[in-house]
């Protein structure tokens, strides 16, 4: 060895350089030294700073581990996330020193560093990776290591991370076992919430995640803005074969949902109640209607009054008054779902009103329906409120319509079922949402069992469970949050804004979601979940972007989700899953004399043959 | 009679690029009609469609005492000093990028004491150089020397080119015979020229020089004065001297000190950001604070001699 030589490696051996040169140019494709753990900034066991080495580089989400040597105890290997990149100039001290190194009369070298944040520790020794050792790539079980995939029994594909390889959600936090509730929230438009939240879905359904009860498995789903879930069935022709790569890619098949039924209220004004639906010209579609029998016998009244307002009001204790009385006093009455009441029958919603307002202002029927200490005040105004419901609530309520073939609003048949509200005012959405929420929290419990399970998705949660004020939906909802997981009802819940949805109900979600926030939504609470340059990469979160947290991993995890399989606009919609009633079927559905043909003689001649 | 005020553009710290004293009257034997006859001496723009190099070279090197070390040996009444320094050499390649081409740092123990050896610390290993006095000021030119050396050695090693200039920090003495080069001067302790000729070098504007005289003390070279961009009064300020081996024929220094006069101002350094602007040129304020960093952190190498020497005795 020359002075020279000898001199250099003594220069080398003041750096502490740990990895030489030579070991870094050797790892070509086997070890990806990508750089070295800073010295000039404290590393720790929880985040660390790396050096790159020229010409390599790591993006945001990359993950990456080192290792080091503990005396007497073996290998360490911490892994992480790179959770923050930057490039400066070395050397340049004054900003207009960019311009020199620029134009080439000053010496600056680019340096990037990364800032990583350590999602495994293996063993578990807390001890900081050692200044120098090199950082590599993750790749392959040490990446799903590092994420801590290798310890999920069953893996729920979630998206695809920036490596473009799945990244994956602990199904245990998902169907009870451990947790449940997903929510996702961000801003309307651009976040994608309910696209996320179909994916999901679709992943639920088509995993493998749930073996052979998969089939079981049903879902609720409310379409509360346009109709973009009326499609779920019809193949989208916008997929691009990119796109079915990545469905590929996460081990789903590039396909729409294959059961889905839609509830539609019917079309106002239309004696035959048909579905109020234009764009869906096959596939299961059902009016969706409640007759006043059930109305009566379910009392249903209190979902009229689910609004912010009438908890404040005093004729609250009112309303389970009336209810009462209605159930007690309604008769059946035909078989159009009418009801009789006080030697009255009733067929319509607007009657059924006018009935109460006029038993309710008579002095000597009020008795029989409140006690007589209610104030004439608090009736008025229980009035006036029953009365404003008349428009948004007729054509749901109804006891007119021909009941035969009707399939009332449940989950039973289909997989899927698209509860449509958008068409609907405000008031009567959520009439809907109370009255099928409850319907479905009954019968889980009536059922006894968990399993299957049932998942509700439902945008919009701030509306109906919103943290200020109580109100029946949002008594269900916090229900559903509550004590679904042991019910077996699982809630994928979408809000625009988390800290408007009931405190609980967030609370109780194990799977947290977002996409691009608002930048004052992003400083609240909600979301200490997400690191504070998650936090500004969610500003700035494109659509099919979205951060993850799940309990099992210390970090939110950005994923990307391909673009969906299914149709969500009537332009996009491919061939329908059934072909389109042919208008002769249409008008056999309505022949009044299809019920006679149907059913058997009752005593006639028996058939000459 | 008006008294004008000007204020020397140097830090304090760094002197005057006059040097600290006042100019001296050279003795040196002048060449002045190489380029013009003096009577017609004035300020020279470069000429134009001269040769430009495909690239720069610009060395320099830094030295460092870390430590002052006095070996004590038997038998011998005073205990002999030695120096434990640390020096670097490194250059910058200018070809559209500024990049450090090569960088190398040394570190040695300069002394007298003919039985000293190797000093091992943990972080760095000094070997000896022998001088052939033991006083500080010989020590110091020593290592003065070996630095000069290590420039060669790292120039040496970078040159690639047929077409380049190579700009030795420094003046050209001993290093004469390295083709392309020229030494670049940034304190003028002498005045070389006759007072009436010194007009013509305050007379210059930026990014002129002087016609190109030659200068024979001890050796002998070709030189000549330039002024790069500068905003002050005083007279010399801006004012460097490059010189070139005197081999060179009177075409080829001509040559030279055209291509300087065009290249080196736009290397000139800005006065908020270099203490010796614009003299001190900014690849070579870069370089030296690279090397600078890279000699280490002096109190450490202290830190390690001190701990090397408490072990060994």
């Amino acid at each position: 060895m020359s002075l020279a030589d000898r001199q250099t490696r003594v220069g080398e051996l003041a750096y502490g350089r740990a990895v030489t040169q030579s070991e870094i140019e050797d790892d070509k494709g086997d070890l990806p030294v990508v750089g070295r753990v800073l010295g000039t900034q404290p590393a720790s066991p929880l985040t660390y700073w790396t050096a790159l080495v020229p010409g390599r580089w790591l993006q945001l989400d990359d993950v990456v581990v080192t290792s080091r040597e503990v005396a007497g105890r073996g290998t360490v290997v911490t892994s992480g996330i790179v959770t923050h990149v930057q490039a400066r100039h070395e050397g340049a001290s004054f900003e207009s020193d960019v311009h020199l190194i620029a134009d080439g009369t000053l010496p600056g070298e680019v340096v990037e560093a990364a800032e990583i944040t350590v999602t495994r520790v293996e063993p578990e020794i807390y001890v900081p990776p050692t200044p120098g050792s090199a950082v590599r790539r993750a790749l392959d079980d040490e990446r799903d290591a590092a994420l801590y995939f290798d310890s999920m029994d069953r893996m729920l594909p979630i998206g695809l991370g920036r490596d473009r390889r799945p990244v994956y959600a602990n199904f245990d936090f998902v169907d009870g076992t451990k947790g449940a509730h997903i929510s996702i929230s961000g801003i309307s438009g651009v976040a994608t919430k309910t696209s996320y939240a179909l994916f999901l879905l679709h992943s639920v359904f088509t995993s493998q995640v749930l073996g052979a009860k998969a089939v079981n498995t049903k879902a609720l789903v409310y379409c509360v803005k346009g109709e973009d879930l009326l499609y779920l069935d019809y193949p989208n022709t916008a997929l691009t074969a990119d796109q079915a790569l990545k469905y590929a890619e996460l081990g789903l098949p590039a396909q729409p949902f294959k059961s889905v039924h839609v509830f539609a209220p019917p079309r106002p004004g239309d004696p035959a109640g048909t579905p109020n639906i234009s764009g869906r010209a096959g596939g299961a579609v059902s009016p969706m209607f409640w007759t006043l029998q059930e109305f009566c016998r379910d009392e249903l009244l209190s979902f009229c009054f689910a609004d912010a307002e009438d908890d404040r009001a005093q004729y609250t204790l009112l309303i389970g008054q009336v209810a009462a009385r209605l159930k007690r006093e309604a008769d059946p009455i035909g078989e159009s779902g009418a009801i009789s009441i006080a030697s009255r029958t009733v067929t319509t919603w607007s009657a059924l009103v006018d009935l109460i307002d006029e038993q309710l202002t008579d002095e000597d029927t009020r008795r029989d329906w409140t006690p007589g200490a209610t104030a004439l005040g608090s009736i008025n105004a229980f009035l006036r409120r029953l009365h404003s419901s008349v428009r948004p609530l007729d054509a749901l309520i109804r006891g007119d319509l021909d009941l035969r073939g009707r399939q009332a609003v449940s989950t039973s048949e289909a997989q899927v079922t698209v509860v449509d509200l958008h068409s609907l005012p405000d008031r009567a959405q959520r009439f809907v949402v109370g009255t099928t929420l409850r319907r479905q929290l009954l019968e889980k419990e009536a059922s006894g069992s968990s399993d299957p399970l049932t998942f509700i998705v439902l945008d919009e949660l701030n509306k109906y469970a919103p943290r200020e004020g109580s109100h029946p939906i949002k008594e269900i909802l916090l229900d559903v949050a509550e004590r679904g997981r042991s019910l077996g009802v699982i809630l994928i819940g979408a809000q625009q804004t988390a800290s408007e949805v009931e405190r609980r109900i967030v609370a109780n979600c194990a799977i947290k979601v977002a996409g691009r926030l608002d930048a004052a939504e992003a400083t609240r609470p909600e979301y200490g979940y997400l690191p504070a340059t998650h936090r500004q990469r969610a500003l700035l979160a494109k659509p099919g972007s979205m951060f993850v947290s799940q309990p099992d991993i210390p970090l939110p995890l950005a994923i990307e989700f391909p673009f969906p399989a299914w149709a969500t606009r009537i332009s996009e919609a491919g061939t329908p899953p059934t072909p389109p009633a042919s208008k002769a079927a249409e008008r056999r559905q309505r022949d009044p004399f299809a019920r006679v043909a149907d059913q058997p003689d009752p005593g006639g001649d028996p058939a000459p043959f | 009679m008006t008294t004008r005020l000007a204020v020397d553009p140097w830090d304090p710290s760094y002197g005057t690029p006059a040097g600290e004293q006042v100019m001296e009257e050279s003795t040196a034997r002048l060449t002045l009609d190489l380029e013009a006859p003096p009577d017609d001496w004035a300020p020279i723009d470069p000429a134009a469609g001269l040769w430009s190099p495909s690239e720069v070279l610009v060395v320099d090197g830094i030295r460092r005492i870390d430590a002052r070390v006095w070996f004590l040996v038997e038998d011998e009444p005073a205990p002999m000093l030695g120096l434990a320094c640390s020096y670097a050499a490194g250059v910058i390649r200018i070809n559209g990028s500024a990049t450090v081409a090569d960088a190398q740092i040394r570190r040695a123990v300069f002394t007298a004491c003919r039985s000293a050896e190797t000093v091992r610390a943990p972080l760095a290993h000094y070997p000896i150089v022998h001088t052939a006095g033991g006083d500080p000021d010989a020590l110091s030119l020593a290592l003065q020397q070996q630095m000069r050396d290590l420039e060669l050695v790292v120039a040496h090693n970078t040159r690639t080119s047929d077409n380049d200039l190579l700009v030795l920090d420094g003046p050209l003495r001993g290093r004469t015979t390295i083709p392309r080069t020229v030494g670049y001067i940034k304190t003028h302790h002498a005045a070389y020229l006759p007072s009436e000729l010194n007009r013509v070098v305050a007379d210059l504007r930026p990014r002129q020089r002087t016609p190109v005289f030659t200068i024979g003390t001890t050796w002998s070279r070709h030189t000549w004065y330039l002024r790069l961009p500068v905003d002050s009064a005083v007279p010399w300020a801006g004012v460097v001297r490059c010189e070139c081996a005197d081999t060179l024929s009177r075409a080829e220094a001509v040559q030279l000190a055209d291509t300087t006069t065009a290249l080196l101002p736009e290397l000139a350094s800005r006065p908020h950001k270099d203490p010796r602007a614009p003299q001190n040129l900014i690849p070579i304020g870069g370089l030296e604070r690279l090397l600078r960093h890279r000699l280490g952190d002096a109190t450490k190498l202290h830190r390690t001699l001190v701990a090397a020497t408490r072990r060994a005795s």
